[in-house]
C-alpha cells in the first residue's frame, strides 16, 4: 500500500519506484526514505503509468524490462500526459549505447543498474531540487 | 714416151728392112728372086703383128720394090711378069696372113677386152666402195674382212689395214657380238640372203660405235666361202639425238609418276645417264641457306665402281663458281668439259682416278631460282653440243619445277597431315558439319566423349545437339548454327552420351569459307566441362553455403550481442540487490532483523547469479557438443518417482504430485542423470507457475518406440504469443502473474538440449488460466521396443 504524502508545499517529494524486481523494489524503498523521500511502487509499466498519473509523484525511478508495459513505453505515456514530471531510467541494461537511447526517449537521467546508494540519492535529490527552495 | 718410141721404131723396122734389101738388090744386081723372100718376111712380120694400114703400107712399097726390081734387071718383060707373079703371090700370102693374123687378132681382142672391161668394173666397184657414204667391206662367212673401204675404217676408227687384220665379230661389242656371229652362220649356210640390225661396234679406245648393219649374202669367194657385203652407218647422231629424245621422254615420264623428288631422283638420273650415255649423275642442291650445293642424290650403274668417288662427294660443300658445278650454279647456265684430262678442273684428278674424263652440268632451275645442278660424267672424253646443251637446259627446267611442285606439295601434304593428326588426335571433339547443319565427319575425341558411333552420331546425337546448340545459343543472343551463321563464342548445353551419362559440352561453332567466301561448313569444337561445370556448381553453392553461414555468422553476431546484453542484465538486476544491500549493512546502523533479511536477499540474488553461470555453461556445451552424455539402461519412471519425492520434500510450494506411469514402460537408452535434471526442471517450472494446491501430473507411457513423458500443471499458462519461444533462452513468461516467478530463463532451452541429444522431441501444449502441459520423448532401448512383459509382474 503506497503512502500518501504531499507533492505540494513542504510535505516530502514522492518518488515512485517502477521496477518488476521485488528485491530492487525494497532496497529503493529503504534507501529513498532513508534519504527522506516518499516512496510508492509499481511493478509493471502499466502499473507505474496509473499510479504516476494519479499520484503525480515528484520523480519517477524507472525500470525497463517489465513484463506488460516495459518502462519505456509507461515513461512515454507518462512524458506525454506530465510533461513536467521526472523520470529517471533505472535500468540493467547498461550498454553505452543504451544509455543514449534512454535520453533519447525522454529520461531526465539514467541510472545503470546495479547502483550506489548515493548515486540514487543524488539523482532523486538533484530532480526533486525546486529552484524556488 | 719411151713407149711410143718404141713403138715408132717397131712400125718403121719392115720399112727400113725393105729400103736396105731394095739397096742391096740394085747395088749387087741380085735377082729380085732372091730379095723376094725377104720382102715376103719383112710383109709377114708386118702382117703377124701390126695393124691392116701398116700391111697394106708395107705392101705397096714391097710390091713396088719388086716390080722396079725386075725392071732394071733382065728383060722386061719376063722379069715384069716374074715380078706381078711376085706381087701378087706376096699380096695373097699378106693378106692370108692377115686375115689369119687378124682373126687371130680379133679373137685375141675381145677376150683382152673382157678382160678390160672387168677390170673396168673392179675399178668402178672399187671407187664406188671408196667414194660411197656409208662403210663397205666383204666378210667371209667367219667374219674374216676381204675388202673394208676407207669409210668403215673411218666408222670404226681404226686404219683400213688395222681392220683388215681384225674380223667383223672382233670389231663387234661383246654385246651385240653374239646376234652378229648368229647372223653370219646363217648367211653363210645361205639360210637366209640378208641380214640388217643396229649394233654397237667398238672404236679402239673402247668406246661403243653404234651402227645400222646390214649384211647381203654375194657369191662364193675363191676360196669356196660364201661372200658376205657388209654395209654400215654410223648412226651414232641418230642414236645420240634419239637417245636425248628418249631421256627427255624418260625424264617426263618419271616426273609425272613420281609423287616427290627422292622417290624420282634415282629413276631420273638414271635414265639420263643410260640414255645420254654417261656413267655418272649426281644432284647437287642447294643448301646452307643457299651458300653452298650439297650432294643430293646420284646414280651409277652397278658394277661401275663409282661409289669410291661418290661416296665422299656426300661430304663435299660446294661454293658459287667452284668446278663445273659451282660454275653452272653461279651463271645459270649449263656448261661442259669434254676432257677432264686437259682441264684443271678442282675435282679432276680424282675423276681422272675413277677414269671419268668428260662431265656436262646444268642447272636445276624453277621460278628463274636456281635449285641445284645436276652434274653427269661420263669416262669417254666428248663433245657436249649444243643440242645436248639444250636438252640438259630443258630439262633442267622441267625438274626444277617438279622439284618445287612435289615439295610444295609434300609441305602441304605435311600441313594436312599436322591437321589431320590435330583432328584425330585432338582431346576437343571436332565436328564438320555442313551448312545445313548435317554432321559430316566427327573426330575420335567427340565420338569418344559422346559414346557413339559416327552413324549413331549422326543420326541421333547431332541433331539432339544441334538443338541444344541453338536453344543455349538463342539464350546467350548468339547467332544460331542452324542458320549458319555462327560466332565465336561458345555456349554451353546439356548432352547425354550413347552410354546415359550426362555431359556439360562447350561448343564452339567456327564458319569456314569456301574460295567465294560463301559458307562452305562449319567447324563445331566439343569441350567436356562436365568438370568445369560440376566444379562451378561446387564453387556456387560453397559460396552460397558461405554466404549463408556469414549470414548465420552475423545472426549469431547478433544472437551473441543480443546474449550478451541478456546475460548481463539478468547478472546485473541480480546484482543490484546484492550490491545494494551489502551497501547497506556494510554502512551500518541497521537493525539486525533487517540485517537478516538483507542476507537472505543478498543470499537469494547470489545464488541466483550462480546458477545463471551454471546453465550457461551447460548450454554452451551442449550447443557446441561437448557436452557427452552417458548412455544406459534408464528407468524412466524410477527417474520420475525419484523426481516427484525431491520435489515434494523441497517446495515451499503447496502442490500436489501425480504420477500416472505406466508399468509396462520398457527401458530408455540415456543419461540418468540428465534424464533427472529434464523432469525436474519440467516438475519445477510446473511448480512455480502453479497456485497454491495446484496440481502437478507426471505421466509416462510407451509411443512407437519411445517413452513419452508428460509434465502437466493447472498453471497459469502461457500466452499465445508466447508459447513459440518457451525454449528460447531467457524467454521467461512474465506477463500477468508469472514476472515474480525467478528463473534463469535457460531452463527450458537446456532441456530441450537434452531431450534432443538423447534423440527425443519436446513440445508443449498450454491454455492461459487452465495451465501447460510439456511432453518429452526418449528412445526405448533396442531389446526393449516390445513391451516387457516382467515389468508387468
Amino acid at each position: 500500500m503506497p503512502e500518501l504524502m504531499g507533492t505540494d508545499g513542504y510535505g516530502p517529494s514522492m518518488v515512485l519506484v517502477a521496477d518488476d524486481n521485488e528485491v530492487a523494489q525494497r532496497l529503493c524503498r529503504r534507501v529513498l526514505e532513508k534519504a527522506g523521500f516518499g516512496v510508492l511502487i509499481a511493478s509493471d509499466g502499466l502499473q507505474a503509468v496509473d499510479l504516476a498519473l494519479a499520484q503525480n509523484p515528484n520523480v519517477i525511478l524507472m525500470d525497463v524490462a517489465m513484463p506488460g508495459m516495459d518502462g519505456l513505453e509507461a515513461m512515454r505515456q507518462i512524458k506525454a500526459a506530465r510533461p513536467e514530471m521526472r523520470v529517471v531510467i533505472a535500468s540493467a541494461h547498461s550498454m553505452a549505447s543504451d544509455r543514449e537511447r534512454f535520453l533519447a526517449a525522454g529520461a531526465d537521467d539514467v541510472l545503470s543498474k546495479p547502483f550506489r546508494l548515493g548515486d540514487l540519492v543524488a539523482v532523486v535529490q538533484k530532480l526533486t531540487a525546486r529552484p524556488s527552495a | 714416151m719411151p713407149f711410143r718410141t718404141r713403138g715408132l721404131v717397131r712400125r718403121a723396122t719392115p720399112f727400113a728392112g725393105i729400103a736396105a734389101v731394095f739397096a742391096v738388090a740394085i747395088a749387087t744386081g741380085a735377082p729380085a728372086l732372091l730379095a723376094f723372100p725377104l720382102f715376103l718376111l719383112a710383109v709377114l712380120s708386118v702382117a703377124l703383128f701390126d695393124n691392116s694400114a701398116q700391111l697394106i703400107g708395107i705392101g705397096i712399097v714391097a710390091a713396088l720394090a719388086i716390080l722396079i726390081l725386075s725392071i732394071t734387071q733382065l728383060g722386061p718383060t719376063s722379069n715384069l711378069a716374074t715380078a706381078v707373079f711376085e706381087v701378087a703371090v706376096l699380096g695373097i700370102v699378106a693378106a692370108a696372113v692377115h686375115e689369119v693374123v687378124e682373126h687371130a687378132r680379133l679373137a685375141e681382142g675381145s677376150a683382152e677386152q673382157k678382160a678390160i672391161e672387168l677390170e673396168s668394173i673392179d675399178e668402178r666397184l672399187r671407187m664406188t666402195l671408196e667414194a660411197a657414204m656409208i662403210g663397205l667391206g666383204l666378210v667371209t662367212a667367219s667374219g674374216r674382212w676381204v675388202q673394208v673401204n676407207e669409210k668403215l675404217a673411218a666408222i670404226l676408227g681404226r686404219g683400213r689395214e688395222e681392220l683388215m687384220q681384225m674380223g667383223l665379230l672382233e670389231v663387234t661389242s661383246d654385246a651385240d657380238r653374239g646376234v652378229v656371229e648368229d647372223a653370219l652362220g646363217k648367211l653363210g649356210r645361205r639360210e637366209i640372203v640378208r641380214w640388217e640390225g643396229e649394233v654397237a661396234e667398238t672404236a679402239p679406245d673402247g668406246r661403243w660405235i653404234p651402227v645400222a648393219l646390214a649384211v647381203v649374202a654375194l657369191g662364193d669367194h675363191v676360196s669356196g666361202e660364201p661372200l658376205l657385203l657388209v654395209q654400215e652407218t654410223d648412226i651414232s647422231a641418230r642414236k645420240r639425238l634419239d637417245g636425248m629424245r628418249d631421256a627427255l621422254v624418260a625424264v617426263r615420264h618419271v616426273i609425272v609418276t613420281a609423287n616427290s623428288w627422292e622417290q624420282a631422283a634415282p629413276a631420273l638420273l638414271g635414265s639420263l645417264c643410260s640414255h645420254l650415255d654417261w656413267d655418272l649423275a649426281q644432284y647437287w642442291s642447294v643448301a646452307d641457306e643457299r651458300h653452298a650445293l650439297r650432294l643430293r642424290n646420284s646414280w651409277f650403274s652397278d658394277g661401275s665402281n663409282l661409289e669410291d668417288f661418290n661416296d665422299p662427294a656426300r661430304n663435299l660443300s660446294i661454293e658459287v663458281g667452284g668446278g663445273l658445278v659451282g660454275r653452272v650454279w653461279q651463271s645459270g647456265v649449263a656448261a661442259s668439259l669434254d676432257d677432264l684430262a686437259t682441264n684443271d678442273y678442282e675435282q679432276a684428278s680424282a675423276e681422272r682416278h675413277v677414269g671419268l674424263r668428260s662431265a656436262v652440268a646444268f642447272p636445276v632451275v624453277s621460278g628463274g631460282t636456281t635449285m641445284g645442278v645436276i652434274e653427269l660424267l661420263g669416262r669417254h672424253a666428248r663433245h657436249s653440243d649444243d643440242d645436248l646443251v639444250m636438252l640438259l637446259s630443258t630439262a633442267g627446267v622441267e625438274i626444277g619445277q617438279f622439284i618445287q611442285r612435289t615439295e610444295t606439295a609434300e609441305a602441304l601434304r605435311h600441313s594436312e597431315a599436322d591437321h589431320r593428326a590435330i583432328y584425330e588426335r585432338s582431346p576437343i571433339g571436332i565436328a564438320r558439319v555442313s551448312a545445313d547443319g548435317e554432321l559430316l565427319e566427327g573426330n575420335p575425341a567427340l565420338l569418344h566423349m559422346l559414346e557413339h558411333d559416327l552413324d549413331t552420331m549422326r543420326s541421333q546425337a547431332w541433331p539432339d545437339l544441334l538443338r541444344a546448340y541453338d536453344q543455349a545459343a538463342g539464350r546467350a543472343r548468339i547467332a544460331p548454327l542452324l542458320a549458319g551463321i555462327p560466332d565465336q563464342r561458345s555456349v554451353h548445353v546439356r548432352a547425354a552420351t550413347g552410354g546415359g551419362r550426362w555431359l556439360w559440352l562447350q561448343l564452339t561453332a567456327t564458319s569456314i569459307p569456301d574460295a567465294s567466301g560463301q559458307l562452305e561448313h562449319l567447324l563445331v569444337m566439343a569441350e567436356d566441362v562436365t568438370t568445369v561445370r560440376e566444379t562451378q556448381d561446387r564453387l556456387a553453392e560453397a559460396l552460397d553455403s558461405q554466404r549463408s553461414a556469414n549470414a548465420t555468422l552475423e545472426k549469431l553476431d547478433r544472437t551473441k550481442t543480443e546474449f550478451l546484453s541478456i546475460v548481463s542484465h539478468e547478472f546485473r538486476t541480480a546484482l543490484t540487490g546484492i550490491q545494494g544491500f551489502s551497501e547497506l549493512i556494510r554502512d551500518g546502523g541497521i537493525e539486525p532483523e533487517e540485517i537478516r533479511a538483507y542476507g537472505g536477499y543478498i543470499f537469494n540474488d547470489a545464488d541466483r547469479v550462480n546458477r545463471l553461470i551454471g546453465d550457461m555453461l551447460d548450454l554452451d556445451r551442449m550447443e557446441s557438443g561437448r557436452m557427452s552424455i552417458r548412455l544406459a539402461d534408464v528407468d524412466i519412471n524410477d527417474v520420475v518417482t525419484d523426481v516427484i519425492t525431491r520435489a515434494a520434500s523441497g517446495s515451499a510450494v503447496i502442490v500436489e504430485f501425480k504420477a500416472d506411469l505406466d508399468p509396462r514402460l520398457p527401458i530408455v537408452t540415456g543419461d540418468r542423470d540428465r534424464m533427472v535434471q529434464v523432469v525436474s526442471n519440467l516438475a519445477n517450472n510446473a511448480v512455480k507457475y502453479s497456485p497454491d494446491g495446484g496440481i502437478v501430473t507426471l505421466s509416462t507411457r510407451a509411443e512407437g518406440g519411445f517413452a513419452l513423458i508428460s509434465v502437466a500443471d493447472t498453471g497459469l499458462g502461457i500466452p499465445p504469443d508466447e508459447i513459440g519461444h518457451v525454449f528460447e533462452r531467457f524467454r521467461r513468461v512474465r506477463s500477468g502473474a508469472a514476472q515474480s516467478i525467478p528463473g534463469t530463463g535457460l531452463g527450458l532451452t537446456i532441456v530441450k538440449q537434452i531431450v534432443e541429444m538423447h534423440g527425443g522431441k519436446i513440445w508443449v501444449e498450454s491454455a492461459v488460466g487452465h495451465g501447460s502441459a510439456f511432453h518429452f520423448t526418449i528412445p526405448l532401448a533396442a531389446e526393449h521396443t516390445a513391451p516387457n512383459p516382467l515389468r508387468h509382474a
